[in-house]
Formats: C-alpha cells, structure tokens, sequence
C-alpha cells in the first residue's frame, strides 16, 4: 500500500519506534514489579516464607499470612474453569465447525461483545440474582449467605466464557481444511472429524485459551468483590473439600479492592503486606498468561 | 512525529481542562446529598462535578491526602492518625449534618421477636460467641454477621461506641460488606443477618434497625430526637473535608451544602440537618 519512494526509510522508523513501544511496556512491567518487590521487603523479612504459608492475618496484630487468599483465588478460578472449559469449548466446536462462515462471525462478533460488559455490571447481577439462586439452590447445604466462593466462580465462569469460546473457536479454525476432507474422506462421520481430528490438532490452542481465560479470572477484582462474601482467615482443614466452597471467602484481588488499603497507606508493615499480595497476584497471573502465550505461540508454529 | 507533537499537545490540553474538574470522593453516606447536591450545581452553574464512593470514609480522606479530589466526603471525623499520614494536608471539615448507625436485622430476626439488643449482646455477636439467634430470643437460627469493612465510617462509629476505641475492637473474621445499598441488599436477602448500617438506610421493610437496651433497661431507638440530643449512643457528624480553607469551585460547593437548599438535600436522606441538632456544648 505505501508508495515505493518511502520504502527506505520507513521501515527502520517503523522498526525502531516500534521497538520503543515494546521495550517502554516491558520496563512498565519491569519497573512495576521492581516497586512491589521493594515496598513490600519488609514483610517478607518479617514474615519470610510464612507469608505465603500463613493461614490467619490479623492487620492490628501486625499478622499476616496470605494462605487463605491464595486459597480463595485459586478455588474461584478452578470453578471458573470447570464451568468455562466445557461450554467455552463446546460453543466454539459448534460455530467452527458446524456454523457456515458469515454465521460464525456474526455468533462470534456477539459473543465476544459480552467480553467488553463492564465487569461491575457482572458483580451487580451477580447480587441481584445469582447470590440468591446460589442461596435457595443449595439451602439443603446451609450455606451461611449468597455470598460464597462457589456463587463467585460462577459469576467469573461466565465473565471468562467469551475469552475461552473466541479463542478456542480460533484454534480450531487453525486445523487446516485438508484434514478435515482427509477425514471424510476416509469415511469418519462429522462427530468422528470433531473429535478424532480437529480437537486434537487443536489442543495446544484450547489449552492457551483456557489458561487465558484463567489468567482474566484471577485478576479480575470488582465482581468477585460483590458476591464472595470479603470473609479473611476463613481456610477449610481439607483444601479439597467441595464444602468449603459454599462459604464465603477471601482472594487476594478482593483484599487489594477493599478499604483496607487505604488504612495500611502509608509506609507501614501492613501497607508491605497488602503490596506483598499483589505481587503475588501478579506472578500468578504472569504465570498463567505466559504459559498460555507460550502454548498458543507453539501451536501456531504447528499448524503452519 | 508531527503526530507525536499533536498528541503531547492534546494531552497538556486534556491536563488543564481537567483542572476545572471537582473532584469529590468518599463516604456512601454522604454521598446521598452531595450527589444531588452536585446535580443541581451541574445543571444551575455549569459546574463540572465528579462524585465517587471508593472505599468509603477513609477512602475519602486518602484521596484528599493524595490530591486526587479537592473535597473529602465522611462519615467519621478526621483521626490523628490520618493527620500523621499527610503531614502536608491541612483537613479542614466541614460538619453538614449528622446521622446515626444502626444495628439492622434481616425480617425473620425481627419478626419473631429480636427488637432491641444491648451493647454486650451485640459484642457477642460481633465476636461469634452467639452463634444462634434463639440465645437472645430470637428464632433458632445461626447469625450472619455482616461487618461493615474497617475504614467505613459506620464501622469507626461502631467500633467507637462497642469498644471505646477502633482500636480495641478485636479482630474477627467475618464476611465483610461496603456501601450502604450493598449492606442493604444482603442483609435483607440473608435469613438470620445483621450488620451495621446508617440508621436512615433502615427502611422497615427488607431490614430493620434494633434499639439499643441500656443498663437501666432503657430501650432508645435512632429516632430523630434521640440522634440530635445524642441519646441515641451511636450517631455520628457529617463531613466534607477540604485542604485548608475551601476556594474555588471547591467552596462553591461546600456553600450551597451549608445554604437552606442544601440542608434541605441533607433531610430528605434522612439525616439531619444543622439546624435540627440541639447543640449542647460539649
């Protein structure tokens, strides 16, 4: 598209402005973790490992141990998942492969509106309706209130089902035609390419969307904050315990979005501690968005 | 770069026309009349008004300290310790009205016969020792305490009045709440709830406000008399906060709360007004 004349010259501006850019977003990342990692120095040499391992926090104590939080996020995360894999997958099955093109796009267009609904309208919902449906569902359970880790993975569940559909859908539209003519043409059935063929292929791309849906669900603050009931120090004896998810609990993303933060400003232990949380909120997610950065990257090496 | 230049013009620009923004952050409480205060001034003058609620009371106080808003909103006063964290910041508050916090139950506790609590009832279940409903005549029923957060100022109210200082309250791990309509909502959809909540947010229908029972046996409600005489023990002054002495767009505001049109917009959210209090000197 750009006349010939320019073709000297612009792609070294273009090169080296956009390695300004690139390089400008990873000292934001960098310097950023760089500032958590000193403010919150003094916790960790209070605490030390402790921090991480700690199961009770008590800010007027000068107590603070992030075990809990770690807990409640890791579970609302996993009821995220469990709840987003299958229907994200089985959307995105359904508009690859059986959605003529123009329909696909225009069910994708509108799935991947609801990704841009602002996550507080989410959490409103989330009081209005499925904090009392959670309540009267599982009454026979005697959950305390709505308010529960279970009621929060749900809500995150569908606020991550577009991220996983859209990009599943990708990845399957990755498979090349051909295998899938191959496959018919060796006499398997639509239901057989589905799952003989196309899923397969696609493996490495659904796991990168399911592990970016996962990492939008672990930073994801003010929704969560509405509905999992900000309850600290509240760790079940059995970690794996399905119970333990109809009570209200505590992750580190709601901890950072309450008004605590404004009591520890200031340059005290306790504001170290709240800092503490959100670096290791942040590797979490860092963790997460890599390895599924890294999973995508390498399937589209396949593929081509 | 004629690009770069026109975006580094438009942003300087954007950075001034922002200065024209009040900015006002705080306190859901008082946030009902100065919302529509700041309504009024937006259609009457013009005025370019923001209003937000993060993080309540302290929210309020810390975003003044910052200088990220010219007016605070509270529902607590001014604490030395915040006075401490902002050496620069010279908090100037403004009473505008007062309120009172109320202890509030779901329907079922207050139907089947749980009116009016005292004071170590209520520390009970604040620190989980009652765990059922049925141990102060209530229905058999488990307590849901809802805690308004720490750094809310119904919470700093509550703490004051319970345990003399916010300080010495204990700490407990209950399931936390934060505005007013939040507190509300769950209150009122939870069986066996209570928490602590503005006493005007108390509407008699979804939740209910418990009188306090005195020593004497005294039962006192936050009605408007009790709050303004202070018998009631837990009402509490209304405060927009500035920077030293409020100018500008700043005082324009602060003026009209203080004016008759304003007070007005302080006792239609059911608290009241300066001119109801029966001051006696402290």
């Amino acid at each position: 598209m750009l006349p010939l004349a320019t073709r000297g010259r612009a792609p070294s501006l273009t090169k080296s402005a956009s390695f300004a850019f690139s390089a400008l977003a990873l000292l934001t990342l960098a310097t950023l973790v760089l500032i958590f990692l000193v403010q919150s120095l003094p916790v960790w040499r209070q605490e030390g490992l402790g921090y991480i391992t700690g199961t009770k926090w008590f800010y007027r104590a000068n107590i603070f141990g992030a075990l809990p939080m770690i807990y409640g996020t890791i579970v609302v995360a996993f009821i995220a998942l469990l709840l987003a894999a299958p229907i994200g997958i089985g959307a995105a099955v359904f508009t690859s492969e059986f959605l003529p093109q123009r329909m696909r796009l225009a069910v994708k267009i509108t799935i991947e509106l609801l990704a841009g609904v602002p996550s507080v309208v989410y959490g409103l919902l989330g009081i209005l309706f499925l904090r009392n449906w959670i309540y009267d569902l599982f009454a026979r359970f005697e959950p305390l209130s709505g308010d529960t880790l279970l009621t929060a993975g749900v809500l995150l569940g569908v606020m991550i089902l577009p991220t996983v559909m859209t990009l599943a859908d990708d990845a399957l539209r990755g498979v090349p035609a051909d295998q899938r003519r191959a496959a018919r043409s060796l006499g398997l059935n639509a239901t057989e390419t589905v799952l003989g063929v196309a899923l397969p292929q696609a493996k490495r791309g659904l796991i990168a969307a399911l592990l970016l849906g996962l990492g939008r669900a672990l930073g994801e603050t003010i929704a969560v904050f509405l509905v999992v009931g900000r309850q600290d120090n509240n760790l079940p004896e059995n970690i794996f315990s399905v119970h333990a998810w109809l009570e209200a609990g505590q992750t580190l993303s709601t901890k950072l979005g309450g008004s605590e933060t404004n009591i520890a400003y200031g340059g005290s232990l306790h504001w170290a501690a709240m800092v503490g949380l959100a670096l290791i909120l942040m590797a979490m997610v860092l963790a997460v968005t890599m390895a599924g950065a890294w999973q995508r990257r390498t399937n589209d090496a396949a593929s081509l | 770069m004629k690009i770069f230049a026109s975006v580094f013009a438009f942003l300087v620009i954007a950075s001034f026309a922002q200065a024209d923004v009040l900015k006002i952050n705080g306190s859901t409480t008082v946030n009902l009349p100065a919302a529509e205060g700041a309504e009024i001034l937006r259609a009457e003058k013009k005025m370019d008004i923001q209003v937000d609620t993060q993080g309540g009371s302290s929210g309020g106080i810390s975003a003044l300290g910052d200088g990220q808003v010219q007016v605070g909103m509270s529902s607590k006063p001014v604490s030395d310790d915040d006075r401490a964290k902002y050496p620069n910041v010279k908090f100037n508050p403004v009473h505008i009205g007062e309120d009172a916090v109320a202890m509030i139950v779901s329907k079922d506790v207050w139907d089947r016969g749980v009116k009016a609590l005292t004071k170590q009832q209520i520390q009970d279940l604040y620190e989980s020792k009652i765990k059922n409903w049925n141990e102060v005549g209530g229905p058999d029923e488990r307590v849901v305490f809802f805690n308004k957060e720490p750094g809310r100022g119904t919470w700093e109210v509550f703490a004051h009045w319970a345990y003399g200082d916010p300080k010495k309250a204990p700490q407990v791990s209950l399931p936390e709440v934060g505005g007013n309509e939040e507190t509300r909502n769950k209150v009122g959809s939870t069986r066996g709830a209570i928490s602590q909540l503005s006493s005007s947010w108390a509407d008699g229908k979804k939740v209910f406000a418990l009188g306090i029972k005195t020593e004497s046996g005294e039962v006192l409600q936050p009605t408007p008399d009790n709050i303004a005489t202070h018998k009631y023990p837990m009402s509490r002054p209304l405060f927009l906060i500035t920077n030293g002495e409020p100018q500008g767009e700043a005082k324009v505001f602060v003026d009209f709360m203080l004016s008759p049109q304003g007070q007005e917009l302080v006792k239609k959210h059911g608290y009241l007004a300066l001119d109801q209090l029966k001051t006696t000197a402290p």
